[in-house]
């Protein structure tokens, strides 16, 4: 057994795969100079371009025996560490502690399977990039590094490998209904479907446009009848199909999606499974659980019902995790019985903080004044033509108000002992609950002309990531940033 | 949860993190700032002055530009030199402090139990100056990692040694 106990550097061979590395990540940093050169290829002298290319070569072959040589790894088995040193002008010296590590994982891209060595990629939790990546060793220098690397008993495995499925066995507590998906279709993602549309007969104008003008139609005959159309059809009409369409949309989408949503409770995790095709399980662990967020707006609320949103810790390469899971159309009960399974009990709201009317001003000044001020500045120099749309401005700054005002009023921070809850939105509310346990770490910030009106911004990141809260009153922030340093300094609770 | 107390906590008696002392960064940075700021601004001046040189299109223009960059070179300097000072550091018996940031000043805190890893770089620039940059890593994602730059060589691989310390003592 190798014992990796002195610094060492990777098969020599390792050379070439440093080579080709090199030579991609110049390429893609190079790459509008590289497509320059090409297409001025017939001007250039053949001689110059083929020395230069040469002396490229030459210069990357050169970096990247360097870069070999520079590379090193050990395991420091007294203080239980991997260190890993590389970098030819600037250097990086990475250590992590053996029981951090979380997944190695060995590799062969195609070059790495034509010269025969193997990748290892060592992950710790959290971020979602490897965090060291050693490049070209033999297959037996990798297994026996592998072993060596997760060989310590304090670790405690986390990650997808555990997550088998036994769907038979749970019994689902919630079942979501036909109803609930038909009333979450019919309140939701108004405005994503609108864009959607929007682009979709965008492209379809577009494409039959270019169609009639190959000559299959005659674009004057074809303008004209969209012309007479619009005219016949009062605008009104226009819209009432427009948003029957958006809903009728959204519910296939919903019924589609979410088809025979169960949530079932399996040693202390929630099973759920879903979909109209293709059936979908997920499994949370409540451990694992980073943010809920559960979002209404008032439709919703009129209709006691509600979409719950799970973030939990991501780990490792699985990067479709950091993907929220949703849970939709549950009513309050349901919602109470998910937070009781996730966080042991329902979520206190606490002492509230609220923003600064600063908050308000500034959210004026940019999404009203300033794009207004522009548009209208446009109208009085431009030619009368567009004086007739002067009635958007009063229009516009209406309805922005109107959001602008709810979301400020919706905005707002409640800290209880155990929970964290943020609160915001204009029309669709959301609350994001954490735990204050599992705050990775805290961010307090405050521009130098808010010091006299005592407010800032407090930024709070999780493994899941991250809540922030705007204008709020400084030092109620800076009190609380420290009692929540010190509850997690005191203990040793686990955030995953 | 076996010793388990729940006395009420006075607030007002918990360590402040805003009244720690702060290290700020090595003297020597500042130096290391300059010399970046110098190579720059040498390269600017070198591609204005060939730009003078070779394109006659350009020759023109050229004596502007010039007087843009030499007037910029004193607020460069004077909002690097800003930073530099606003930049500062502390190392807590519980976690790491690490304040920065022009207009806002932004302080993070990150609690040494939720540290992942710890990285010591070393500029080509930095290393002739003898210091090195300590990177914080936890599970939060890049925007939660804290990178102090300007410490000495020497006292950074202490810190490194310290956290690291701190982390294995977790177990």
């Amino acid at each position: 057994m190798e014992h990796f106990s002195a610094p060492q550097r990777q098969s020599a061979i390792g050379v070439v795969v440093m080579f080709f590395d090199t030579v991609q990540q110049y390429a893609r940093a190079l790459w509008p100079i590289l497509v320059l050169w090409i297409f001025r290829f017939n001007q250039m002298d053949k001689m110059m371009l083929a020395i230069g290319t040469v002396a490229v070569f030459i210069a990357i072959g050169v970096v990247a025996y360097l870069k070999y040589r520079n590379f090193t790894f050990f395991l420091d088995e007294a203080q239980g560490e991997f260190v890993i040193t590389e970098g030819v002008l600037n250097k990086t010296k990475t250590t992590i502690a053996l029981y951090k590590i979380q997944q190695v994982n060995i590799k062969q891209s195609l070059l790495q399977r034509l010269i025969g060595v193997y990748a290892l990629d060592v992950d710790t939790a959290g971020s979602n990039e490897k965090e060291v990546s050693v490049k070209a060793i033999s297959h037996e220098v990798a297994l026996a590094l592998k072993a060596r690397l997760l060989d310590n008993e304090s670790r405690k495995p986390i990650g997808p490998s555990e997550e088998t499925v036994e769907t038979h066995q749970a019994k689902p507590f919630i079942q979501i209904s036909m109803l609930s998906l038909l009333k979450i279709g019919l309140t939701t993602n108004y405005i994503r479907t609108l864009g959607v549309l929007l682009a979709f007969f965008a492209t379809l104008y577009d494409n039959v446009l270019r169609f009639s003008n190959q000559g299959y139609l005659d674009e004057d005959q074809f303008t004209g009848y969209i012309d007479r159309a619009l005219l016949l059809q009062s605008i009104g009409f226009f819209l009432l199909v427009l948003v029957a369409v958006i809903l009728v949309i959204n519910v296939v989408r919903a019924v589609v999606r979410y088809f025979g949503y169960t949530v079932a409770r399996q040693s202390g995790s929630l099973l759920l499974s879903f979909g109209l095709f293709s059936t979908k399980s997920t499994i949370i662990k409540p451990e694992k659980v980073q943010i809920v967020s559960v979002t209404r707006n008032y439709f919703q609320k009129k209709m006691d019902i509600l979409e719950l949103k799970i973030k939990q810790a991501t780990s490792g390469e699985r990067e479709e995790s950091k993907q929220a899971v949703e849970i939709p159309g549950c009513n309050t009960a349901e919602r109470d019985a998910v937070l009781k399974l996730l966080f042991g009990k329902i979520p206190e709201q606490g002492a509230v903080l609220l923003p600064n009317f600063r908050k308000l001003v500034f959210a004026i000044v940019t999404t009203i004044v300033l794009p207004l001020g522009i548009f209208l500045g446009v109208v009085a120099l431009a030619e009368e033509n567009l004086l007739k749309f002067t009635w958007i401005a009063p229009v516009y700054a209406v309805f922005a108000m109107t959001l602008l005002y709810f979301g400020y009023r919706n905005y707002r921070l409640f800290i209880a002992d155990d929970f964290i809850i943020k609160q915001s939105g204009a029309w669709d509310v959301k609350r994001e609950i954490i735990e204050p346990q599992k705050i990775q770490a805290i961010a307090v910030s405050q521009l130098f002309w808010h010091k006299n009106a005592d407010i800032g911004y407090l930024t709070l990141h999780t493994a899941g990531g991250a809540i922030r809260f705007q204008l709020g009153d400084f030092t109620t922030i800076k009190q609380y940033v420290n009692l929540w340093l010190y509850e997690i300094e005191t203990s040793d609770s686990n955030w995953m | 949860m076996e010793n388990f107390t729940n006395e009420t906590l006075d607030v007002a008696q918990l360590p402040k993190f805003e009244e720690v002392q702060m290290t700020p960064l090595h003297p020597r940075y500042w130096r290391v700032v300059m010399l970046t700021w110098g190579l720059i601004f040498l390269v600017v001046l070198l591609a204005i002055v060939f730009g003078f040189l070779f394109s006659p299109d350009f020759r023109p223009v050229a004596p502007k530009l010039l007087v843009v960059v030499c007037a910029s070179i004193i607020p460069i300097v004077a909002l690097a030199y800003t930073a530099f000072r606003k930049k500062a550091f502390a190392f807590r018996t519980h976690d790491v402090l690490y304040r920065y940031g022009l207009l806002a000043t932004t302080t993070v805190v990150i609690p040494y139990n939720r540290v992942q890893h710890v990285a010591l770089h070393e500029g080509w620039l930095s290393r002739m100056f003898g210091l090195a940059t300590v990177q914080v890593f936890t599970a939060g994602g890049s925007s939660s990692d804290i990178e102090i730059p300007g410490i000495d060589k020497t006292q950074a691989e202490n810190i490194k040694q310290l956290l690291m310390g701190k982390i294995q003592k977790e177990l």
